[in-house]
């Protein structure tokens, strides 16, 4: 487990994280989720002692990363895939990190065959790889020696949808097998789908953390999407209930909660084909909780 | 502190410290699993063989002694051993490999020893490829002077290729950028000797102060004549010594202690 206490850490006037605090538990996928720029690299590199904190500390399984002896067999750590000699195989890389670790060589060719690397694919040498086939090779480096914690920075970042499927298979596996897993990304839906806890960040600054279910509780749903087989019967009926009713895509917003346009559509026995939440969900307060940090100010009323 | 039984705790007590001899090979190989690494070590050694082939026809029937040959297998080491060093250990910079080395083994000072221990390591390992060179020399412009005198092995070739080694490691932990460190050590090596010899050729009091400030100047004395430096040239090397490599050394180690690899 990951235990992140009051963490801070600035670089002359400017404070890259501020007083974080944060606990990732084993059996769990923790995402880490902000815009670019908001502390996420930097708490990680925290974690592993390659930064040290102005203030606070992070401790890994109960101790400082530094007090861990040869720490890869605890803590697989994968912060930016291309930050490796250009000029090594991929092979090599991995036979360097193993012989550290002091593993035994099949231990690479075992990882090889995890992340889907050729043998052709290993035997290339880094500066002919694809920002997927290294975060591939980071992903096993990663795991090579069969750590209880994961340290992910933007994993996914490069994969294509077919690799970023296997990844969430792979990390899912991984935390229910009792393992630790805190992965970062800067797209929520990648971190939606897999993580069980969520903690977003914004300048510095931890906004809201929580799973899924509790970080949609404050939020209300007033709006609706809904399709039905006969739209302008439905608008009519629910135009007579008083609800505001506009035309969207195929079908129609509605200022109003589903449960009510349900409810609506029951009466008038009217075929639904599609209903759902007009609200973003998440994204919405994502970017709500975070738009302060934001480089892009949103137009009003911008689909999410 | 085996009752702590709290979820998620890590217990270390069956993890051994990654041992030092283990750091020092895994650099040692760092050093030539590269094109660059691997290529410029096998030049190295085929330059020396080179120079020794050259100077087993060029030279005079009395000069062709294994000291003659030895002593220049030496001289074209020291100036490119540091390059090997250097490349050590700017890459984890210029590379950014450093980020998954220092992740690995998190206490720098051991990576840092263990740096200098492979320096070293591959530093024997050319000059005894080197020594082997020059019998190769010697055989060929067969040479039969094959007495060395210990002051030219242990002065001229070891003493001289630590001292190598130390300079590159000094300038690479300085300056941390492959090229940067490169040229640096070609104007610390080339044009500083250069430069010095004209003051002292202008100077008769420059010419007095010189060895006592530049190293290059300071070391002559262990490639020449007896290869015994006198006391004089022994502190002359001390104080040069002290502001070329003490110095730099103290101020690039402790910068690479605490940089930010990013």
């Amino acid at each position: 487990m990951i235990n992140v206490e009051g963490l801070t850490r600035t670089y002359g006037a400017f404070t890259a994280v501020d007083d974080v605090s944060f606990v990732c538990q084993p059996g769990r996928v923790t995402g880490f989720l902000g815009p670019n720029g908001a502390g996420k690299t930097t708490t990680m590199r925290v974690m592993v002692g390659l930064t040290p904190p102005t203030r606070g500390r992070v401790t890994i399984g109960g101790h400082l990363y530094s007090d861990i002896p040869n720490p890869g067999r605890h803590v697989g750590v994968l912060l930016d895939a291309s930050a490796q000699h250009a000029g090594r195989t991929g092979r090599e890389i991995l036979t360097i990190g193993a012989q550290t670790m002091g593993l035994p060589a099949s231990r690479v060719d075992e990882m090889l065959a995890l992340v889907s690397l050729s043998d052709n694919e290993a035997k290339r040498r880094l500066r002919n790889y694809s920002l997927g086939m290294k975060q591939r090779l980071g992903i096993a480096h990663a795991l090579l020696g069969d750590p209880s914690v994961l340290i992910l920075d933007e994993p996914a970042n490069g994969l294509d949808p077919a690799g970023i499927r296997w990844m969430r298979g792979l990390l899912k596996g991984y935390a229910d097998r009792g393992g630790t897993v805190l992965l970062s990304s800067h797209l929520l839906h990648e971190v939606e789908i897999i993580a069980d806890e969520m903690i977003l960040i914004g300048r510095g600054k931890i906004v809201a953390q929580g799973n899924k279910q509790q970080l949609l509780a404050g939020s209300t749903t007033t709006s609706t999407l809904v399709t039905s087989l006969t739209n302008d019967q439905l608008a009519q009926a629910l135009q007579a209930k008083g609800f505001a009713v506009t035309p969207a895509g195929e079908g129609l917003k509605v200022e109003v909660a589903p449960v009510e346009v349900g409810r609506v559509a029951a009466e008038q026995q009217i075929v639904l084909t599609d209903l759902r939440s007009g609200d973003g969900g998440l994204e919405d307060l994502f970017l709500q909780l975070t738009s302060d940090t934001q480089r892009e100010t949103l137009p009003e009323g911008a689909p999410a | 502190m085996s009752t702590t039984t709290a979820p998620g705790y890590i217990d270390l007590a069956g993890t051994e410290k990654v041992p030092l001899s283990r750091l020092v090979k895994v650099e040692v190989r760092k050093a030539l699993d590269t094109r660059a690494g691997f290529w410029f070590a096998v030049s190295i050694v085929a330059l020396v063989l080179a120079v020794e082939v050259i100077f087993a026809f060029a030279a005079s029937d009395q000069d062709r002694t294994f000291e003659n040959h030895l002593g220049i297998a030496g001289a074209v080491l020291g100036y490119f051993l540091p390059i090997l060093i250097i490349m050590l250990v700017t890459s984890e910079a210029s590379q950014r490999n450093g980020l998954v080395t220092f992740t690995l083994e998190p206490r720098r000072p051991r990576v840092v020893l263990a740096k200098f221990l492979a320096g070293l390591v591959l530093a024997v390992a050319v000059m005894v490829l080197s020594a082997v060179m020059a019998a190769v020399g010697m055989l060929i412009g067969r040479g039969d002077e094959w007495g060395v005198d210990g002051n030219l092995v242990f002065n001229g070739f070891i003493l001289s290729a630590v001292v190598s080694v130390l300079i590159g490691f000094a300038i690479a932990t300085l300056l941390m950028n492959t090229p940067a460190a490169i040229v640096g050590y070609f104007a610390y090596t080339l044009i500083l000797p250069t430069a010095v010899g004209i003051l002292s050729a202008l100077s008769d009091w420059f010419n007095d102060l010189a060895p006592w400030i530049e190293f290059n100047t300071a070391q002559t004395p262990l490639f020449q004549g007896d290869y015994t430096p006198t006391g004089e040239e022994w502190a002359q090397i001390a104080t040069s010594g002290f502001i070329w490599l003490v110095v730099p050394l103290v101020f690039g180690i402790r910068r690479l202690l605490r940089i930010e690899f990013k």
